[in-house]
């Protein structure tokens, strides 16, 4: 009796919280569900059919023309996207890594006031730098470049402060010190002893700034008038004000919405395995 | 979404004022336009020596390929473009405030007198090219972008000369004509309404000034007049009251929607479901039935707007300009460029194909493609109902130089109105304080009436 009783009560506590995720889960996937019906669609059908229903399959005919359209400007707005986001984030990964690093496993004067100033920069909102960054920017000359876009995506405050206290947990101080003891300089020690350790919590750093840099869409906008350079973001919203005139454009920007996501979703599903490690070399401690 | 689009809209103009020292004092010496004393001088219209590179700024789509056009056949004056789309006025107003507006800029005439009042644009007249010009385009065109004939600071690009659509069948199944004044208009929308609770004859998208303004100009209501160096605020008028108050009736009545957004997918919707029988439209509107409702081809037609009283008389709803910006030294080549981009049937051509611009030179509404039936439309030859009424547009008619802070008033009010909070004829009220008092802020001196 008084066995089965926390059974029946997990049973039916376990039922409940399924129950609520799997209603969170319908909740958050139903957008993605209507833009991927939404993409299969040919314009026509976009108002005049249920939003959630298949209509006409029109999906490759929709990616031809968003791929062919200008030229193919999508093409080149997607590539900017992936150079942004890769790179920014690959080394803004790098940076925070070491800044965290740094700030972990050195005492130096003024490092918990320096590590405040850097919380305290978690604080500011990115949009509200672009405006002193567009400013800066324009004195300096490079506006409308890849680095005016590139610059500011490689500085991560959030990302420092995952980097030490990711630092703090997994690398333990007896593993630099006896890499110290068998010769080794402070950078060999960082880049062959504590990146090592740190891979999984670098993965997380890295997919914080890819998403956060794939998805901005105010600082490109402040910053680039070049169509050339512009990332997907700044291009759909570009055609999104065009479709008064050229209705058949809507189309495109929902299919180009799609298109846009699928890198996203990719890099999770290829780097969760990282993820895993690092819960799991967690629990063993 | 149309917060975001403020909220964005407001950032840039934060920019354009902090980008540049001069932004403050370029603010506070508005020349009034209208004033042809106040103008800067015509600018030398000499050729120049070598090559020159133009920079053109608009937002039509496609309008790359036929710049590419261009530059294939003239090696001495090429053109650079820029599609600024995505915030047109912010881009052009942070430009002009760091002394660095391109040759050409896309400008809607709502706004050509509030730049002008910013001081964006040089006058070409010193070109003979460009004061002869005047014969190519629609009148009223013409007469927006030279201000009453004191300068020419812009070409006229394309209009949207507004016209009614009709679903044919919803009016043949119940026995009415198309209406051909504003009196049957509203009777047949009582009509459609008793025979059929959920038909409207319409739907009135109190979030769109620009439609309500070309309403009010299709009805002779004279909004801004320029004399005797000063504006003359006449937004509050027996014609702009009469408009009001005609829709008034038809909300209270409830014979028009008023929950439906122009060009949003709830209002594609309700013409899906055969719950709204026309549509108050401009030229540009065509391609919106033909794209996003291929399923009512042959259903709709488009005949002239109804009038107020017996005599044709249109209204015009968007379009625009390229102008001649600030800073301008290629005039002649400039001058070249834009005649030959707005007046050459061939570009007009491809224009209109690619960014769906209906063209403001008379030269364009000729083009073969204008004079075709249109198959969605029974292969009806819809454009000919707008070219006839691109001849029936008040010439008079003119924009003032806060036009888009009046709008934003005006919109609140016809918003709340539409809630049923006050009355359209207070949201021209509303218009009318905005207009002198956004005037008065900016030093700009103005009156109220003639």
């Amino acid at each position: 009796m008084s066995n089965q009783t926390p059974t029946r009560e997990s049973r039916v506590s376990r039922t409940a919280a399924m129950a609520l995720m799997f209603l969170l889960a319908i909740y958050f996937l139903l957008p993605l569900y209507f833009l991927i019906v939404a993409a299969t669609k040919p314009q026509g059908d976009l108002a005049s059919t249920f939003g959630l229903t298949f209509s006409h399959f029109d999906l490759f005919k929709n990616l031809d023309t968003l791929f062919s359209r200008s030229d193919g400007i999508f093409g080149r707005w997607a590539l900017n996207s992936v150079i942004y986001a890769v790179l920014g984030a690959a080394v803004g990964t790098l940076i925070s890594a070491l800044c965290g690093y740094a700030l972990a496993k050195f005492k130096f004067r003024g490092r918990e006031f320096l590590f405040s100033v850097i919380l305290g920069g978690v604080l500011v909102p990115t949009t509200a730098l672009a405006l002193p960054l567009f400013l800066l920017f324009s004195a300096t000359g490079i506006v409308n470049t890849y680095l005016a876009v590139f610059l500011p995506s490689i500085v991560s405050p959030f990302g420092v402060y995952l980097a030490r206290i990711f630092t703090a947990a997994a690398v333990p101080e007896e593993i630099l010190e006896s890499a110290r003891l068998d010769g080794a300089g402070e950078f060999r020690t960082f880049f062959s002893v504590a990146l090592k350790l740190l891979t999984p919590s670098l993965v997380t750093i890295f997919l914080f700034q890819f998403v956060g840099i794939w998805n901005n869409f105010f600082l490109p906008m402040v910053m680039l008038q070049k169509e050339s350079l512009f990332p997907i973001t700044l291009g759909l919203y570009q055609w999104n004000g065009q479709t008064a005139r050229a209705p058949l454009l809507q189309e495109s920007v929902i299919t180009g919405s799609l298109v846009s996501i699928v890198p996203v979703i990719i890099l999770f599903i290829l780097l969760q395995r990282f993820w895993r490690t690092g819960l799991a070399s967690g629990s063993i401690k | 979404m149309s917060n975001t689009v403020t909220r964005i809209r407001l950032a840039g103009v934060v920019i354009a004022a902090a980008a540049s020292t001069a932004g403050l004092a370029a603010c506070s010496s508005p020349t009034p336009s209208g004033d042809a004393s106040a103008a800067a001088p015509a600018a030398a219209c000499e050729p120049a020596k070598g090559n020159v590179t133009l920079q053109y700024w608009n937002t039509v789509p496609g309008m790359d390929q036929v710049v590419a056009l261009w530059n294939k056949n003239n090696p001495n004056i090429q053109v650079e473009m820029k599609n600024i789309s995505t915030d047109q006025y912010g881009i052009i107003g942070n430009a002009l405030k760091a002394g660095k507006a391109p040759e050409l800029a896309q400008v809607g005439y709502d706004q050509l007198p509030s730049l002008r009042t910013q001081d964006a644009f040089v006058d070409a007249s010193a070109c003979a090219d460009a004061v002869a010009a005047k014969s190519k385009f629609v009148p009223w065109t013409w007469s927006q972008s030279s201000f009453g004939d004191t300068g020419v600071f812009a070409f006229p690009q394309d209009t949207g000369p507004m016209a009614l659509f009709v679903r044919s069948d919803i009016f043949k199944k119940h026995n009415l004509e198309v209406p051909k004044t504003w009196d049957e208009y509203a009777a047949d929308a009582q009509k459609l309404h008793d025979a059929d609770p959920n038909l409207s004859i319409t739907f009135f998208d109190p979030n769109n000034a620009e439609f309500f303004n070309g309403l009010l100009w299709q009805n002779n209501a004279k909004m801004y007049g320029y004399s005797g160096d000063k504006w003359h605020v006449t937004v509050e008028s027996d014609q702009s009251k009469q408009v009001a108050e005609y829709w008034q009736k038809l909300i209270d009545a409830k014979l028009v929607r008023t929950d439906l957004a122009h060009g949003s997918t709830p209002m594609y919707a309700a013409y899906q479901k055969n719950q709204i029988a026309s549509y108050i439209g401009a030229a540009w509107g065509y391609s919106m039935f033909r794209d996003n409702l291929p399923d009512q081809s042959g259903k709709w037609s488009i005949v002239p707007m109804p009038t107020w009283g017996s005599s044709a008389a249109s209204g015009d709803w968007g379009g625009s300009t390229v102008a001649f910006m600030k800073g301008n030294t290629h005039l002649y080549e400039s001058v070249k460029f834009n005649s030959w981009l707005n007046s050459d049937p061939e570009a007009l051509a491809m224009e209109n194909k690619l960014g769906g611009l209906y063209p403001a030179a008379t030269a364009g509404l000729e083009l073969p493609a204008l004079s075709e039936g249109v198959p969605y439309y029974n292969n009806e030859k819809i454009f000919d109902v707008f070219a006839e009424s691109s001849k029936n547009i008040d010439t008079s008619f003119a924009w003032g130089p806060t036009q888009k802070t009046v709008n934003l008033a005006l919109q609140d009010a016809l918003a709340k109105a539409a809630a049923g909070d006050g009355k359209l004829t207070d949201a021209i009220s509303a218009a009318q304080a905005s207009a002198l008092k956004s005037m008065q802020d900016l030093a700009i001196p103005a009156v109220a009436g003639n």
